[in-house]
Protein backbone atom coordinates (compact mmCIF):
# COMPACT_ATOMS: atom_id res chain seq x y z
CA UNK A 1 0.00 0.00 0.00
CA UNK A 2 1.42 3.25 -0.94
CA UNK A 3 1.09 5.95 2.23
CA UNK A 4 1.75 9.22 -0.53
CA UNK A 5 -1.13 10.98 0.62
CA UNK A 6 -0.59 10.59 4.89
CA UNK A 7 2.84 11.32 3.67
CA UNK A 8 2.73 14.64 2.80
CA UNK A 9 3.52 16.86 5.90
CA UNK A 10 3.95 20.42 6.52
CA UNK A 11 7.75 22.11 6.61
CA UNK A 12 8.66 24.35 8.57
CA UNK A 13 11.16 26.18 6.08
CA UNK A 14 12.58 29.43 8.05
CA UNK A 15 13.48 32.56 5.64
CA UNK A 16 16.90 33.77 5.88
CA UNK A 17 16.85 37.36 5.59
CA UNK A 18 19.43 39.41 3.78
CA UNK A 19 21.87 41.18 5.95
CA UNK A 20 21.02 44.81 5.36
CA UNK A 21 21.90 47.71 7.60
CA UNK A 22 18.45 48.28 9.06
CA UNK A 23 18.30 44.41 9.76
CA UNK A 24 21.19 44.70 12.08
CA UNK A 25 20.08 48.04 13.19
CA UNK A 26 16.77 46.14 13.89
CA UNK A 27 18.52 43.20 15.22
CA UNK A 28 17.35 42.54 18.99
CA UNK A 29 20.54 41.63 20.48
CA UNK A 30 22.23 45.01 18.84
CA UNK A 31 19.07 46.76 20.56
CA UNK A 32 20.21 44.70 23.78
CA UNK A 33 23.99 46.30 23.75
CA UNK A 34 22.57 49.89 22.56
CA UNK A 35 20.05 49.60 25.67
CA UNK A 36 22.92 48.93 28.35
CA UNK A 37 25.58 51.20 27.38
CA UNK A 38 23.00 54.31 26.87
CA UNK A 39 22.58 52.77 30.79
CA UNK A 40 26.56 52.26 31.59
CA UNK A 41 26.87 56.50 29.84
CA UNK A 42 23.57 58.24 31.67
CA UNK A 43 25.05 56.52 34.91
CA UNK A 44 28.47 57.71 34.25
CA UNK A 45 28.07 60.75 33.31
CA UNK A 46 25.57 61.98 36.78
CA UNK A 47 28.13 60.45 38.63
CA UNK A 48 31.05 62.59 37.18
CA UNK A 49 28.67 65.52 37.69
CA UNK A 50 29.00 64.70 41.37
CA UNK A 51 25.00 64.77 41.07
CA UNK A 52 22.76 62.29 43.43
CA UNK A 53 25.69 60.77 45.33
CA UNK A 54 26.77 58.34 42.98
CA UNK A 55 30.03 56.54 42.17
CA UNK A 56 30.95 56.19 38.96
CA UNK A 57 30.51 52.78 36.83
CA UNK A 58 34.34 52.75 36.77
CA UNK A 59 34.86 53.04 40.58
CA UNK A 60 32.51 50.78 41.23
CA UNK A 61 33.29 47.91 39.42
CA UNK A 62 37.25 48.95 40.54
CA UNK A 63 36.32 48.59 44.08
CA UNK A 64 34.20 45.03 43.08
CA UNK A 65 37.77 43.82 41.54
CA UNK A 66 39.97 44.70 45.08
CA UNK A 67 37.07 42.97 46.90
CA UNK A 68 37.64 39.74 45.32
CA UNK A 69 41.42 39.86 46.76
CA UNK A 70 40.83 42.13 49.59
CA UNK A 71 39.10 40.36 52.78
CA UNK A 72 36.22 42.28 54.34
CA UNK A 73 35.03 40.89 57.50
CA UNK A 74 36.87 37.96 56.82
CA UNK A 75 35.58 37.26 53.39
CA UNK A 76 36.85 38.09 49.99
CA UNK A 77 33.71 38.97 47.43
CA UNK A 78 33.49 35.42 46.16
CA UNK A 79 32.70 34.52 49.99
CA UNK A 80 29.82 36.90 50.54
CA UNK A 81 28.02 35.56 47.49
CA UNK A 82 29.03 32.74 48.60
CA UNK A 83 27.42 33.49 52.47
CA UNK A 84 24.38 34.97 50.67
CA UNK A 85 23.05 32.38 48.30
CA UNK A 86 23.95 29.37 50.71
CA UNK A 87 21.18 30.96 52.78
CA UNK A 88 18.75 31.41 49.84
CA UNK A 89 19.47 28.19 48.26
CA UNK A 90 19.43 26.48 51.71
CA UNK A 91 15.75 28.63 52.62
CA UNK A 92 14.76 28.11 49.30
CA UNK A 93 15.44 24.25 48.97
CA UNK A 94 13.17 23.64 52.77
CA UNK A 95 10.30 26.75 51.69
CA UNK A 96 9.81 24.76 48.09
CA UNK A 97 10.51 21.41 49.40
CA UNK A 98 7.35 21.67 51.45
CA UNK A 99 5.61 24.28 49.75
CA UNK A 100 5.08 22.63 46.20
CA UNK A 101 4.15 19.17 47.50
CA UNK A 102 1.22 20.94 50.26
CA UNK A 103 -0.33 23.29 47.19
CA UNK A 104 -0.57 19.77 45.20
CA UNK A 105 -2.38 17.98 47.96
CA UNK A 106 -4.75 20.74 48.36
CA UNK A 107 -5.41 21.18 44.63
CA UNK A 108 -5.87 17.21 44.48
CA UNK A 109 -7.70 16.31 47.70
CA UNK A 110 -9.95 18.36 49.11
CA UNK A 111 -10.24 17.36 52.73
CA UNK A 112 -6.18 18.57 52.40
CA UNK A 113 -7.58 21.68 50.87
CA UNK A 114 -10.44 22.06 53.11
CA UNK A 115 -7.92 21.29 56.33
CA UNK A 116 -5.13 23.24 55.06
CA UNK A 117 -6.62 26.46 53.24
CA UNK A 118 -7.78 28.70 56.27
CA UNK A 119 -5.07 28.98 58.27
CA UNK A 120 -2.39 29.13 54.98
CA UNK A 121 -5.37 32.22 53.88
CA UNK A 122 -5.06 33.89 57.24
CA UNK A 123 -0.78 33.92 56.95
CA UNK A 124 -0.76 34.28 52.92
CA UNK A 125 -0.68 37.89 53.02
CA UNK A 126 1.58 38.51 55.34
CA UNK A 127 5.13 40.01 54.32
CA UNK A 128 7.68 37.48 55.07
CA UNK A 129 10.02 40.04 56.66
CA UNK A 130 7.72 40.74 59.13
CA UNK A 131 8.74 37.65 60.44
CA UNK A 132 12.19 39.13 61.40
CA UNK A 133 11.61 39.89 64.83
CA UNK A 134 10.06 36.30 65.57
CA UNK A 135 12.56 34.51 63.66
CA UNK A 136 15.25 35.99 65.89
CA UNK A 137 13.62 35.88 68.73
CA UNK A 138 13.28 32.14 68.14
CA UNK A 139 16.20 31.34 66.89
CA UNK A 140 18.74 33.88 67.78
CA UNK A 141 20.73 36.15 65.04
CA UNK A 142 22.77 33.22 63.72
CA UNK A 143 22.79 31.68 60.08
CA UNK A 144 18.39 29.70 61.45
CA UNK A 145 16.89 33.28 61.86
CA UNK A 146 18.11 34.26 58.26
CA UNK A 147 16.82 31.04 56.58
CA UNK A 148 13.91 30.79 58.58
CA UNK A 149 12.47 33.86 56.36
CA UNK A 150 13.78 32.30 53.24
CA UNK A 151 11.56 29.71 54.10
CA UNK A 152 8.89 31.24 54.98
CA UNK A 153 8.88 33.82 51.55
CA UNK A 154 9.74 31.10 48.85
CA UNK A 155 7.32 29.08 50.76
CA UNK A 156 3.99 30.79 49.98
CA UNK A 157 4.26 31.66 46.30
CA UNK A 158 5.20 27.78 46.19
CA UNK A 159 1.87 26.67 47.44
CA UNK A 160 0.27 29.47 45.67
CA UNK A 161 1.32 28.51 41.90
CA UNK A 162 1.68 24.41 42.95
CA UNK A 163 -2.72 24.81 43.78
CA UNK A 164 -3.12 27.06 40.59
CA UNK A 165 -1.12 24.63 38.24
CA UNK A 166 -3.30 21.64 38.90
CA UNK A 167 -6.89 23.95 39.21
CA UNK A 168 -6.15 25.25 35.88
CA UNK A 169 -6.00 21.98 33.98
CA UNK A 170 -8.26 21.89 31.26
CA UNK A 171 -10.63 19.32 32.33
CA UNK A 172 -10.36 17.98 28.92
CA UNK A 173 -7.20 16.46 29.36
CA UNK A 174 -8.84 14.09 32.01
CA UNK A 175 -11.07 13.14 29.77
CA UNK A 176 -8.45 11.48 27.09
CA UNK A 177 -7.22 9.27 30.08
CA UNK A 178 -10.77 8.54 31.57
CA UNK A 179 -12.20 7.01 28.04
CA UNK A 180 -8.88 4.88 28.16
CA UNK A 181 -9.97 3.52 31.63
CA UNK A 182 -7.35 5.13 33.35
CA UNK A 183 -7.77 5.37 37.10
CA UNK A 184 -7.41 8.43 39.80
CA UNK A 185 -2.97 7.88 40.17
CA UNK A 186 -2.72 7.71 36.52
CA UNK A 187 -4.59 10.64 36.18
CA UNK A 188 -2.48 12.29 38.63
CA UNK A 189 0.67 11.04 37.26
CA UNK A 190 -0.04 11.03 33.08
CA UNK A 191 -2.10 14.57 33.08
CA UNK A 192 -1.96 16.55 36.75
CA UNK A 193 1.71 16.20 37.16
CA UNK A 194 3.25 17.09 33.55
CA UNK A 195 0.43 19.69 33.27
CA UNK A 196 1.22 21.54 36.38
CA UNK A 197 4.77 21.59 35.57
CA UNK A 198 5.23 25.23 33.83
CA UNK A 199 2.95 26.68 36.95
CA UNK A 200 5.60 24.82 39.35
CA UNK A 201 8.53 26.67 37.89
CA UNK A 202 6.56 29.66 37.46
CA UNK A 203 6.13 29.64 41.44
CA UNK A 204 9.75 28.51 41.79
CA UNK A 205 10.68 32.01 40.30
CA UNK A 206 8.74 34.15 42.60
CA UNK A 207 10.01 32.06 45.02
CA UNK A 208 13.65 32.97 43.89
CA UNK A 209 13.06 36.65 43.64
CA UNK A 210 11.30 36.65 47.12
CA UNK A 211 14.26 34.97 48.63
CA UNK A 212 16.59 37.65 47.30
CA UNK A 213 14.52 40.69 49.06
CA UNK A 214 14.34 38.25 52.16
CA UNK A 215 17.93 37.29 52.66
CA UNK A 216 18.89 40.71 52.19
CA UNK A 217 16.44 42.35 54.72
CA UNK A 218 17.79 39.52 56.81
CA UNK A 219 21.40 40.80 55.81
CA UNK A 220 20.83 44.75 56.64
CA UNK A 221 19.24 43.42 60.46
CA UNK A 222 21.49 41.57 61.55
CA UNK A 223 24.93 39.77 59.84
CA UNK A 224 28.50 40.16 59.48
CA UNK A 225 28.56 38.69 55.84
CA UNK A 226 26.51 38.49 52.63
CA UNK A 227 25.47 41.28 49.99
CA UNK A 228 23.24 42.82 52.11
CA UNK A 229 26.07 43.65 54.89
CA UNK A 230 28.11 44.43 51.78
CA UNK A 231 25.38 47.55 51.52
CA UNK A 232 24.91 48.33 54.65
CA UNK A 233 28.98 48.48 55.02
CA UNK A 234 29.36 51.12 52.31
CA UNK A 235 26.66 52.62 53.82
CA UNK A 236 28.68 53.31 57.04
CA UNK A 237 31.63 54.30 55.67
CA UNK A 238 29.84 56.51 52.97
CA UNK A 239 31.62 54.59 50.28
CA UNK A 240 29.41 54.96 47.11
CA UNK A 241 30.92 52.58 45.06
CA UNK A 242 30.79 49.65 47.39
CA UNK A 243 26.88 50.30 47.89
CA UNK A 244 26.29 50.56 43.98
CA UNK A 245 28.88 47.23 43.68
CA UNK A 246 27.00 45.43 46.35
CA UNK A 247 23.75 46.14 44.30
CA UNK A 248 25.01 45.36 40.91
CA UNK A 249 26.50 42.03 42.22
CA UNK A 250 23.17 41.21 43.63
CA UNK A 251 21.65 42.12 40.11
CA UNK A 252 23.93 39.44 38.79
CA UNK A 253 23.54 36.70 40.97
CA UNK A 254 20.10 36.44 41.55
CA UNK A 255 19.91 37.07 37.36
CA UNK A 256 22.03 33.99 37.30
CA UNK A 257 19.97 31.68 39.40
CA UNK A 258 16.79 32.67 37.41
CA UNK A 259 18.63 32.06 34.75
CA UNK A 260 19.58 28.55 35.99
CA UNK A 261 15.92 28.51 36.85
CA UNK A 262 14.78 28.97 33.48
CA UNK A 263 17.70 26.76 31.78
CA UNK A 264 16.23 23.99 34.23
CA UNK A 265 12.58 24.08 33.58
CA UNK A 266 13.40 24.48 29.23
CA UNK A 267 15.14 21.17 29.72
CA UNK A 268 12.07 19.65 31.82
CA UNK A 269 9.26 21.53 29.98
CA UNK A 270 10.30 20.74 26.06
CA UNK A 271 7.17 21.51 24.91
CA UNK A 272 7.22 24.95 26.24
CA UNK A 273 10.07 26.05 23.38
CA UNK A 274 9.19 27.71 20.44
CA UNK A 275 9.98 26.04 17.11
CA UNK A 276 12.65 28.74 16.91
CA UNK A 277 14.45 27.62 19.65
CA UNK A 278 14.26 23.89 18.77
CA UNK B 1 -34.84 -0.38 16.92
CA UNK B 2 -32.14 -3.41 16.34
CA UNK B 3 -29.22 -4.89 14.65
CA UNK B 4 -29.84 -7.82 11.91
CA UNK B 5 -30.68 -10.63 14.36
CA UNK B 6 -28.01 -12.81 13.55
CA UNK B 7 -24.90 -10.75 15.04
CA UNK B 8 -24.76 -10.35 18.42
CA UNK B 9 -25.31 -7.54 19.98
CA UNK B 10 -22.82 -5.15 21.81
CA UNK B 11 -24.63 -2.30 22.79
CA UNK B 12 -27.41 -2.16 24.23
CA UNK B 13 -29.20 1.45 24.98
CA UNK B 14 -32.26 1.32 26.75
CA UNK B 15 -34.77 4.16 27.49
CA UNK B 16 -31.85 6.00 28.02
CA UNK B 17 -32.47 9.98 28.92
CA UNK B 18 -30.48 12.94 29.56
CA UNK B 19 -31.31 16.31 30.82
CA UNK B 20 -28.84 19.38 31.75
CA UNK B 21 -31.17 20.94 34.78
CA UNK B 22 -34.31 21.22 32.76
CA UNK B 23 -32.95 21.33 29.50
CA UNK B 24 -34.09 17.44 28.15
CA UNK B 25 -31.56 16.42 25.39
CA UNK B 26 -32.05 13.07 24.76
CA UNK B 27 -35.65 11.66 25.24
CA UNK B 28 -35.82 8.08 26.35
CA UNK B 29 -33.57 6.51 23.38
CA UNK B 30 -33.27 2.60 22.99
CA UNK B 31 -31.69 0.93 20.05
CA UNK B 32 -28.98 -2.04 19.99
CA UNK B 33 -25.44 -2.41 18.43
CA UNK B 34 -24.58 -5.65 16.85
CA UNK B 35 -21.37 -7.23 17.60
CA UNK B 36 -17.93 -5.42 15.06
CA UNK B 37 -21.62 -3.18 13.04
CA UNK B 38 -20.59 0.36 11.85
CA UNK B 39 -22.69 2.81 13.20
CA UNK B 40 -23.33 6.26 11.81
CA UNK B 41 -24.61 9.08 13.70
CA UNK B 42 -26.16 12.25 12.09
CA UNK B 43 -27.97 14.56 13.55
CA UNK B 44 -28.70 18.38 13.47
CA UNK B 45 -26.42 21.21 15.62
CA UNK B 46 -26.93 20.58 19.57
CA UNK B 47 -29.59 17.81 19.53
CA UNK B 48 -27.21 15.45 21.88
CA UNK B 49 -24.48 13.47 19.56
CA UNK B 50 -21.93 14.35 21.93
CA UNK B 51 -23.65 14.17 24.93
CA UNK B 52 -24.86 10.59 23.92
CA UNK B 53 -20.97 9.44 23.36
CA UNK B 54 -20.10 10.90 27.02
CA UNK B 55 -22.94 9.32 28.73
CA UNK B 56 -21.73 6.08 27.12
CA UNK B 57 -18.01 6.32 28.14
CA UNK B 58 -19.25 7.85 31.51
CA UNK B 59 -17.77 10.83 31.34
CA UNK B 60 -20.75 12.56 32.35
CA UNK B 61 -24.15 10.20 34.16
CA UNK B 62 -27.10 9.40 32.28
CA UNK B 63 -30.14 11.24 33.94
CA UNK B 64 -32.34 8.18 33.13
CA UNK B 65 -31.93 4.91 31.15
CA UNK B 66 -28.98 2.47 30.64
CA UNK B 67 -26.23 1.33 28.32
CA UNK B 68 -24.99 -2.20 28.71
CA UNK B 69 -22.09 -2.96 26.62
CA UNK B 70 -21.41 -6.86 26.59
CA UNK B 71 -24.54 -6.91 29.23
CA UNK B 72 -22.57 -4.66 31.70
CA UNK B 73 -22.92 -1.70 32.73
CA UNK B 74 -20.66 0.66 30.28
CA UNK B 75 -17.44 1.70 32.05
CA UNK B 76 -14.39 2.37 30.15
CA UNK B 77 -12.52 0.58 33.07
CA UNK B 78 -14.24 -2.75 32.35
CA UNK B 79 -14.26 -2.52 28.79
CA UNK B 80 -11.53 -1.47 25.67
CA UNK B 81 -12.75 1.98 24.31
CA UNK B 82 -11.02 4.47 22.32
CA UNK B 83 -13.06 8.05 22.08
CA UNK B 84 -12.09 10.53 19.15
CA UNK B 85 -13.30 13.94 20.41
CA UNK B 86 -14.48 16.68 18.48
CA UNK B 87 -12.38 19.10 19.63
CA UNK B 88 -8.82 17.71 18.91
CA UNK B 89 -7.11 16.99 22.55
CA UNK B 90 -3.06 16.05 22.75
CA UNK B 91 -1.36 16.18 25.55
CA UNK B 92 0.44 18.96 25.29
CA UNK B 93 3.73 17.68 27.22
CA UNK B 94 4.08 14.52 24.75
CA UNK B 95 5.43 14.66 21.46
CA UNK B 96 3.62 13.20 18.26
CA UNK B 97 4.70 9.61 19.05
CA UNK B 98 3.89 10.11 22.95
CA UNK B 99 0.64 10.72 22.36
CA UNK B 100 -0.27 8.41 20.04
CA UNK B 101 1.24 5.67 22.51
CA UNK B 102 -0.38 7.31 25.45
CA UNK B 103 -3.61 5.05 25.35
CA UNK B 104 -1.49 2.11 25.05
CA UNK B 105 0.68 3.29 28.22
CA UNK B 106 -2.38 3.54 30.11
CA UNK B 107 -3.64 0.29 29.11
CA UNK B 108 -0.21 -1.39 30.07
CA UNK B 109 0.70 -2.50 26.89
CA UNK B 110 4.00 -4.43 26.89
CA UNK B 111 6.73 -2.66 25.66
CA UNK B 112 7.85 -4.58 23.27
CA UNK B 113 4.18 -4.46 21.16
CA UNK B 114 3.63 -1.17 21.80
CA UNK B 115 6.77 -0.14 20.20
CA UNK B 116 5.92 -2.32 17.11
CA UNK B 117 2.44 -0.91 16.84
CA UNK B 118 3.50 2.34 17.24
CA UNK B 119 5.70 2.45 14.52
CA UNK B 120 2.59 0.53 12.25
CA UNK B 121 0.17 3.45 13.64
CA UNK B 122 2.63 6.48 12.93
CA UNK B 123 3.69 5.14 9.37
CA UNK B 124 -0.61 4.36 8.79
CA UNK B 125 -1.49 7.83 9.88
CA UNK B 126 0.98 9.88 8.33
CA UNK B 127 2.56 11.04 11.18
CA UNK B 128 6.28 9.10 11.08
CA UNK B 129 7.89 12.61 9.70
CA UNK B 130 6.49 14.80 12.57
CA UNK B 131 6.88 12.29 15.76
CA UNK B 132 9.11 14.09 17.88
CA UNK B 133 7.58 17.62 16.98
CA UNK B 134 4.66 18.60 19.93
CA UNK B 135 1.37 19.77 19.07
CA UNK B 136 2.03 22.83 19.38
CA UNK B 137 4.32 22.91 16.41
CA UNK B 138 2.08 21.40 14.09
CA UNK B 139 -1.23 22.47 12.36
CA UNK B 140 -4.66 21.51 13.95
CA UNK B 141 -5.42 18.85 11.11
CA UNK B 142 -2.31 16.95 12.17
CA UNK B 143 -3.71 17.18 15.76
CA UNK B 144 -6.79 15.98 15.03
CA UNK B 145 -4.53 13.19 13.16
CA UNK B 146 -2.56 12.58 16.49
CA UNK B 147 -6.56 11.67 18.17
CA UNK B 148 -7.11 9.26 15.36
CA UNK B 149 -4.20 7.45 15.97
CA UNK B 150 -4.03 7.25 19.83
CA UNK B 151 -7.97 6.21 19.36
CA UNK B 152 -6.65 3.24 16.66
CA UNK B 153 -3.63 1.93 18.79
CA UNK B 154 -5.19 0.63 21.85
CA UNK B 155 -7.04 -1.59 19.18
CA UNK B 156 -10.29 -1.05 21.33
CA UNK B 157 -13.10 -3.24 20.42
CA UNK B 158 -15.74 -0.20 20.36
CA UNK B 159 -14.22 2.97 18.64
CA UNK B 160 -16.31 6.21 18.90
CA UNK B 161 -15.78 8.91 17.07
CA UNK B 162 -17.24 12.38 17.27
CA UNK B 163 -17.41 14.10 13.76
CA UNK B 164 -13.28 13.14 13.46
CA UNK B 165 -12.92 14.46 9.72
CA UNK B 166 -14.63 17.89 10.03
CA UNK B 167 -11.11 19.52 10.28
CA UNK B 168 -9.58 17.74 8.04
CA UNK B 169 -8.72 19.33 4.05
CA UNK B 170 -11.18 16.19 1.83
CA UNK B 171 -8.20 14.39 0.47
CA UNK B 172 -6.93 12.94 3.65
CA UNK B 173 -10.43 12.60 4.62
CA UNK B 174 -10.92 10.49 1.79
CA UNK B 175 -7.96 8.59 3.03
CA UNK B 176 -8.62 8.24 6.74
CA UNK B 177 -12.43 7.07 6.03
CA UNK B 178 -10.66 4.33 3.66
CA UNK B 179 -7.98 3.35 6.48
CA UNK B 180 -10.84 3.51 9.24
CA UNK B 181 -12.96 0.76 7.13
CA UNK B 182 -9.46 -0.96 6.83
CA UNK B 183 -8.88 -1.01 10.18
CA UNK B 184 -12.68 -1.85 11.59
CA UNK B 185 -12.30 -4.74 8.71
CA UNK B 186 -9.50 -6.19 10.71
CA UNK B 187 -9.73 -5.32 14.29
CA UNK B 188 -13.62 -6.58 13.81
CA UNK B 189 -14.33 -3.45 16.18
CA UNK B 190 -17.40 -2.06 16.94
CA UNK B 191 -17.67 1.89 15.71
CA UNK B 192 -20.19 4.58 16.25
CA UNK B 193 -19.31 7.56 14.27
CA UNK B 194 -21.10 10.79 14.56
CA UNK B 195 -20.61 13.33 11.47
CA UNK B 196 -22.38 15.78 10.25
CA UNK B 197 -21.17 14.89 6.04
CA UNK B 198 -24.26 12.40 5.14
CA UNK B 199 -22.05 11.38 2.12
CA UNK B 200 -19.18 10.42 4.64
CA UNK B 201 -22.06 8.38 6.80
CA UNK B 202 -23.12 6.67 3.55
CA UNK B 203 -19.56 5.92 2.75
CA UNK B 204 -18.24 4.25 6.07
CA UNK B 205 -21.63 2.90 8.01
CA UNK B 206 -23.27 -0.26 7.86
CA UNK B 207 -26.59 1.48 9.28
CA UNK B 208 -27.34 5.20 10.13
CA UNK B 209 -29.02 6.63 12.60
CA UNK B 210 -31.36 9.96 12.12
CA UNK B 211 -31.64 11.87 15.16
CA UNK B 212 -34.35 14.38 15.49
CA UNK B 213 -33.84 18.05 17.38
CA UNK B 214 -34.43 18.19 20.73
CA UNK B 215 -35.97 16.68 22.77
CA UNK B 216 -34.01 14.07 20.70
CA UNK B 217 -34.99 10.78 19.48
CA UNK B 218 -34.21 8.32 16.62
CA UNK B 219 -36.08 9.73 13.68
CA UNK B 220 -35.20 6.81 11.09
CA UNK B 221 -32.64 4.68 10.57
CA UNK B 222 -31.06 3.51 7.01
CA UNK B 223 -29.40 0.61 6.05
CA UNK B 224 -26.48 0.73 3.85
CA UNK B 225 -25.76 -2.52 2.45
CA UNK B 226 -23.55 -1.61 -0.41
CA UNK B 227 -20.77 -3.89 -1.55
CA UNK B 228 -17.17 -2.15 -0.51
CA UNK B 229 -15.44 -0.91 -1.67
CA UNK B 230 -18.07 1.65 -2.10
CA UNK B 231 -17.93 4.42 -4.76
CA UNK B 232 -19.34 7.87 -4.33
CA UNK B 233 -20.98 7.92 -7.71
CA UNK B 234 -22.55 4.54 -7.96
CA UNK B 235 -26.10 5.14 -8.20
CA UNK B 236 -27.45 3.08 -6.01
CA UNK B 237 -24.72 4.91 -3.55
CA UNK B 238 -26.63 8.33 -4.54
CA UNK B 239 -30.23 6.76 -4.06
CA UNK B 240 -29.30 6.19 -0.48
CA UNK B 241 -27.60 9.49 0.11
CA UNK B 242 -30.40 11.60 -0.91
CA UNK B 243 -33.02 9.47 1.30
CA UNK B 244 -30.92 10.23 4.35
CA UNK B 245 -31.11 14.10 2.93
CA UNK B 246 -34.25 13.74 2.31
CA UNK B 247 -34.64 12.65 6.18
CA UNK B 248 -32.79 15.34 7.17
CA UNK B 249 -34.53 18.10 5.48
CA UNK B 250 -37.30 17.61 7.83
CA UNK B 251 -35.86 18.60 10.85
N1 LIG C 1 -22.62 20.38 30.45
C1 LIG C 1 -23.73 20.88 29.90
N2 LIG C 1 -24.58 21.63 30.64
C2 LIG C 1 -25.72 22.13 30.10
N3 LIG C 1 -26.11 21.93 28.83
C3 LIG C 1 -25.32 21.19 28.05
C4 LIG C 1 -24.09 20.63 28.54
N4 LIG C 1 -23.51 19.94 27.53
C5 LIG C 1 -24.33 20.07 26.48
N5 LIG C 1 -25.42 20.81 26.78
C6 LIG C 1 -26.54 21.12 25.87
O1 LIG C 1 -27.01 19.91 25.37
C7 LIG C 1 -27.33 20.02 23.99
C8 LIG C 1 -26.60 18.94 23.22
O2 LIG C 1 -25.22 19.26 23.16
P1 LIG C 1 -24.20 18.34 22.37
O3 LIG C 1 -22.86 18.95 22.52
O4 LIG C 1 -24.36 16.95 22.81
O5 LIG C 1 -24.71 18.51 20.88
P2 LIG C 1 -24.12 17.88 19.55
O6 LIG C 1 -25.20 17.10 18.92
O7 LIG C 1 -22.85 17.18 19.82
O8 LIG C 1 -23.87 19.18 18.68
P3 LIG C 1 -22.74 19.46 17.56
O9 LIG C 1 -23.26 18.85 16.31
O10 LIG C 1 -22.70 20.94 17.47
O11 LIG C 1 -21.48 18.87 18.04
C9 LIG C 1 -26.97 21.43 23.59
O12 LIG C 1 -28.15 22.18 23.55
C10 LIG C 1 -26.08 21.92 24.68
O13 LIG C 1 -26.28 23.30 24.88
MG1 LIG D 1 -20.90 17.51 19.32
Amino acid sequence: MSNTIADEIVHHVKERQPLTIWSVLGNEYFLYCVSFISFLLIWHFIAAAGLLGLATPEATIKEMIRLMSVKLAGKNLFGHIWASSRRILIGFAIGAATGLPLGLFMALNRYVNAIVKPVFDLFKPMPPIAWISISILWFGIGEPSKVFIIVIGSFVPCVLNAYAGIRIIDPELYDVIRVLGGNRRQEIFYVSFPAALPALFAGIQISMSVAWTCVLAAELVSSRSGLGWIIIRGMKLTKPELVLGGMAVIAIVAWIFSAATSGIEKLLCPWKRGIKEL
Amino acid sequence: MGASPDRRVKIQVKNLTKRFGDLLVLNNISFDVADGEFISIVGPTGCGKTTFLNTLTKLIPATEGSILIDGKEADPKTHNLAFVFQEPTCLPWRTVRDNVAFGMEVKGFPKDKLEERLEYILKLVGLSDCANLYPNQISASMVQRVAVARAFAVEPDLLLMDEPYGQLDVKLRYYLEDELIRLWETLKATVIFVTHNIEEAVYVAERILVLSNKPTTIKAEVHVDLPRPRSLVDPKFIEIRKKVTELIRWW
